[in-house]
């Protein structure tokens, strides 16, 4: 079915336009997206959601507030094979094309997270595999009018509205989605799906519901003075009550969608001659992570490892991609089965 | 667009043994350009890849002037190097790199330089070594102190009477402990025995130090309370690395990739990092 173009407007469709989606022509409208992309959308799975390949535009889930795992899986890869090799040294490189995919329903912290992904993978000796994804990927964002249990973005300025990294991002404005166009992509996209564009005036309307959601956060993690705050306290007493908390599982790290690390193995085939190199997530909570020859372990104290995932979020990725290492999407918080909260880590060191 | 963690074949054409559990391995590419333009500096380190049983970072331990090979002198204590050790010349591994920093070479120009190594950590240093040979001029007083655990596990030990009889070069040596009835001009102790004899001052010279952390530690320690600066001392940090292009993210050391930022770095560097996080090199 295709959706009437609103008549009432003479402005051209461009970056900074406005459109409305009704509610009632989403599944049109994914349906649309389909045709030219593969749509990666939330979709229920048991009593939570997850990011999935769309097959059906009626899976699409808007209402969710977080997803188990973050957008980053179909960007970096849980496993990714680097190349095939013969025994001799001869190398075959994976084939890089791929389809042009649009990420559909994309909250602020997760796309916060994605940009500095691409300062990870993008900066200097670019990673091919991760650019080969996220060249192809759209990003369809969605402002946050309903917030998690666990959610504390507000305080990072990273949600629960978005200012930038999307193609189009939409907000939930009642019987229908306020779309606003952040990219050339986007202005197609709103071109070929043929969506009305809306009066400025609705802006007033997204901005009440946005405001609304803001008092809706029942975490937070305030950044003032926050450098100073870890520098000054690598030795307050949390840390010994994490050691005897945390089972260093790695969890925290796996659901995070700021965590880049990976490890590298070879997998070789049964003639022994020829393989691939794969990559896999990797977690700096795990004994392993720092081991080199001989078992030296450099961080074999567990406190050394959750402080370096605490310090890292909070402290280094500062220095490295000029930005903090949370987004405050809170599922660190969801997945620790010892319900250790970054949030609080800080509350407490701050003697609140 | 290019792909940075695909190896390059290359050619095992020497293979010398060093010790019991190190060889030095002479290498160059396949691919004659791809040899043809490639060069390091001193304290550079190569990705080396056994097929089918991974990939390792190892320092490259040859004479930088040298264009046509190059060599790694290999510890045989992990996956990656004691299938190394099965391999015979005229085999196969995959090499990328040279990646990381390089030890100071242009701030040491006209200056006394300090070298204390310990076991294998002289490999990352003989390039050094060699290059303060070739270019002697440009260099003050050398000198070389080397620890090893048995006179046994000395590296280049052939090699020494070459540098001991350069002009102004000073090389002493020490071990753990003498196995056997063997003959032993030299001390015997830790490194940092050999301080009681060296000539060096802080005075106009720099440091360069590789060993196990737990040496250096004791090196650097040390070197601060004959008056040497955090400035001037210079450390070659070993971590586990996957990529050795500050992606895979296990080098880290507070903010510091030690495969980009490292591995050589001044102490002064890594003085400003929490000492938990140095992993053993403590600074007091």
């Amino acid at each position: 079915m295709a959706i009437a173009k609103h008549l009432g407007f003479n402005e051209r469709i461009g970056i900074g336009s406005l459109a409305l989606l009704p509610k009632d022509h989403l599944y049109d409208f994914v349906d649309q997206l389909m045709e030219e992309f593969v749509v990666v959308g939330p979709v229920a799975k048991g009593s939570e959601f997850v990011f999935s390949e769309i097959r059906d535009p009626e899976q699409v889930r808007l209402d969710y507030e977080t997803t188990i795992l973050p957008p980053k899986k179909v960007l970096h890869r849980p496993f990714q094979t680097l190349f095939s090799f013969r025994e001799d040294g001869g190398i075959t490189e994976e084939e890089r094309i791929n389809k042009r995919q649009v990420l559909f329903g994309v909250h602020p912290c997760d796309v916060h997270a994605i940009s500095i992904l691409d300062k990870a993978y993008g900066s200097e000796y670019p990673d091919p595999y991760y650019m080969a994804h996220r060249e192809q990927t759209l990003i369809i964002a969605l402002n946050c009018t309903q917030v998690g249990k666990n959610c504390f973005c507000h305080s990072l300025d990273t949600g629960p509205s978005l200012k930038e990294g999307y193609d189009l991002l939409l907000t939930d404005l009642g019987c229908s989605y306020l779309v606003e166009v952040g990219s050339e992509s986007g202005t197609g996209i709103v071109e070929r799906t043929g969506l009305a564009l809306a009066p400025r005036v609705k802006m007033v309307e997204k901005e009440k519901r946005l405001d609304n959601a803001r008092k809706k956060f029942r975490k937070r993690l305030l950044t003032q003075g926050l450098h100073e705050l870890l520098e000054e306290n690598f030795r307050h007493p949390i840390w010994e009550e994490l050691i005897k908390s945390c089972l260093a599982c790695g969890s925290c790290t796996m659901v995070c969608p700021t965590c880049f690390c990976y490890n590298v193995v070879d997998k070789i085939d049964l003639s022994l001659k020829s393989g691939r190199r794969q990559r896999e997530w990797d977690s700096c909570m795990l004994l392993e992570y720092a081991q080199v020859a001989l078992g030296h372990n450099f961080r074999r104290d567990r406190d050394a490892r959750i402080k370096q995932r605490i310090y890292h979020k909070l402290l280094y990725y500062e220095p490295q991609f000029g930005t903090l290492g949370c987004v405050g999407c809170g599922r660190c918080i969801s997945a620790c089965v010892k319900k250790i909260d970054i949030t609080e880590i800080i509350v407490r060191m701050r003697g609140e | 667009m290019l792909n940075p963690f695909r190896p390059e074949p290359a050619v095992i054409k020497e293979i010398k043994k060093e010790t019991h559990d190190t060889t030095t391995y002479t290498l160059t590419f396949k691919d004659a350009n791809i040899q043809a333009d490639y060069f390091f500096q001193p304290g550079q380190f190569n990705m080396i890849t056994i097929f089918g049983i991974g990939e390792a970072p190892i320092s490259i331990s040859s004479d930088p002037d040298n264009r046509s090979s190059f060599q790694h002198t290999v510890r045989h204590v992990g996956n990656v190097t004691n299938k190394l050790a099965t391999l015979q010349e005229g085999a196969i591994v995959g090499v990328r790199g040279p990646y990381g920093t390089g030890w100071p070479i242009d701030l040491m120009q006209g200056k006394n330089v300090l070298i204390v190594a310990g076991g294998i950590g002289l490999a990352p240093l003989r390039p050094v070594i060699l290059h303060l040979i070739k270019h002697r001029a440009e260099f003050g007083k050398v000198e070389i102190l080397y620890g090893a655990r048995t006179p046994n596990d000395m590296l280049y030990t052939d090699q020494y009477a070459d540098w001991s009889r350069q002009d102004r070069f000073r090389v002493l040596f020490t071990v753990d402990r003498i196995t056997g009835d063997r003959q032993w001009p030299h001390r015997v102790g830790v490194v940092t025995t050999l301080f009681q004899e060296m000539e060096s001052t802080p005075e106009n010279t720099l440091v360069l130090t590789c060993g196990p952390e737990i040496m250096m530690q004791f090196v650097v320690k040390n070197l601060l309370q004959r008056g040497f600066n955090q400035q001037q001392i210079y450390v070659s940090l070993e971590r586990r690395m996957n990529c050795g292009v500050r992606k895979c993210g296990k080098c880290q050391i507070g903010p510091k990739f030690v495969c980009r930022d490292g591995p050589v770095f001044a102490l002064a560097e890594l003085a400003a990092l929490p000492e938990e996080t140095l992993g053993g090199v403590a600074i007091e």
